[in-house]
């Protein structure tokens, strides 16, 4: 049984184009480890700095050196947690594709 | 940075304080000295505090604040000028014709709460390093 | 991640309280210094303002003067000595909790 395609006929609405980090390029998901990693390099380098101005130059108190170093180690400890989990799930996945 | 600035100006605090009990004891050592090499008798010694920056960290206060937060030192040593106490000695080696011996104007009393008041700033200053000390310390204990 | 901010405002009364501490060190340096003017921190105000660099060194109001010129209260510059630092350790071992519990979160998923 066929029907005739009549242009009045109404039809499904067209979906919207996810877009966003939820979307399913390839490109949206490094970007975001890529700003991750910026941000590690960045609280790294601020430590630096503030250990570097400490030492040599006697600038800053204790407490905001100690404070850039531990924000250095926060980062770098959360960054490497969440890159373990991306690791483990990608194996998951590979696994269960074979 | 602040608290180890902190730690320089309680240590210029020190220093002067020390100076001024220093001065205070060779003048109760020398309340009767009659003869002094320069001539005459002992001339009561006296501290001048003034506000100063204390340590090379001025320069970096300076910037930090706008204002800068200074320590002290003793800035001269004022020698009493006023006319010595005459006594009447005549049998005493150093009396002049009249028979009249030049004594120092020194009186221990005040020299010794001088003595407690110095006394007393040196501990503040002590403190006040103690106080400076424990805070560097608990910020030392923010990398643990 | 917001983690390069963590910290921020304890770590800013922490420098707040440090330079106080200064002051407070010099007035007592000063205790004896003929015409000295006590000197004190404005107070902090608002925590999310930029705290340390708007607070200015100014004058101690409401001190009375010796003959000499100098109104240093030995007996209030010991009492805030001991107040401004323990305020000071007080907002460290906050800060260093704050720091744990982060540790610990950030350790946590690691077992999920």
């Amino acid at each position: 049984m066929t029907y005739p395609v009549n242009s009045n006929t109404p039809t499904l609405p067209r979906l919207a184009a996810p877009s966003g980090p939820s979307s399913n390029e390839p490109g949206a998901f490094s970007g975001a480890l890529a700003g991750a990693i910026g941000e590690v390099e960045q609280s790294q380098q601020a430590a630096q700095t503030a250990v570097q101005a400490f030492l040599r130059d006697g600038q800053g108190d204790v407490h905001s050196v100690a404070l850039a170093t531990q924000r250095a180690e926060l980062t770098l400890e959360l960054f490497q947690q969440v890159r373990n989990k991306i690791v483990s799930a990608y194996q998951e996945i590979m696994k269960t594709q074979i | 940075m602040s608290l180890f600035s902190a730690i320089g100006v309680s240590a210029s605090g020190m220093e002067a304080q020390r100076k001024r009990a220093e001065l205070i004891t060779e003048n109760l050592a020398n309340a009767e000295t009659t003869r002094t090499p320069d001539g005459g008798p002992y001339r009561r010694k006296d501290a001048v505090f003034t506000t100063a920056p204390a340590g090379e960290s001025f320069a970096g206060i300076l910037e930090a604040s706008g204002s800068p937060v200074l320590g002290v030192r003793v800035s001269d040593v004022t020698i009493d000028d006023r006319d010595p106490e005459k006594r009447y000695l005549p049998g005493h080696p150093d009396a002049d014709p009249e028979g009249y011996v030049a004594f120092p104007r020194i009186d221990p009393a005040t020299e010794m709460v001088d003595l407690l008041g110095a006394s007393r700033g040196y501990q503040a200053n002590v403190a006040a390093i103690s106080a400076v000390k424990d805070m560097i310390s608990k910020s030392i204990d923010l990398f643990r | 991640m917001q983690l390069n901010r963590a910290g921020l405002e304890l770590g800013q009364y922490l420098s707040y309280l440090s330079v106080r501490q200064e002051v407070i060190a010099a007035n007592i340096a000063n205790a004896d210094t003929p015409g000295y003017k006590t000197l004190d921190l404005e107070p902090p105000g608002d925590f999310l303002s930029s705290l340390v660099s708007a607070a200015a060194i100014v004058e101690a109001p409401g001190l009375a003067s010796h003959n000499d010129g100098n109104n240093v209260s030995i007996d209030r510059e010991a009492r805030l000595l001991a107040e401004n630092a323990l305020r000071f350790n007080i907002t460290a071992q906050v800060l260093r909790s704050q720091l744990r519990m982060l540790r610990s979160a950030i350790e946590e998923g690691r077992s999920a």
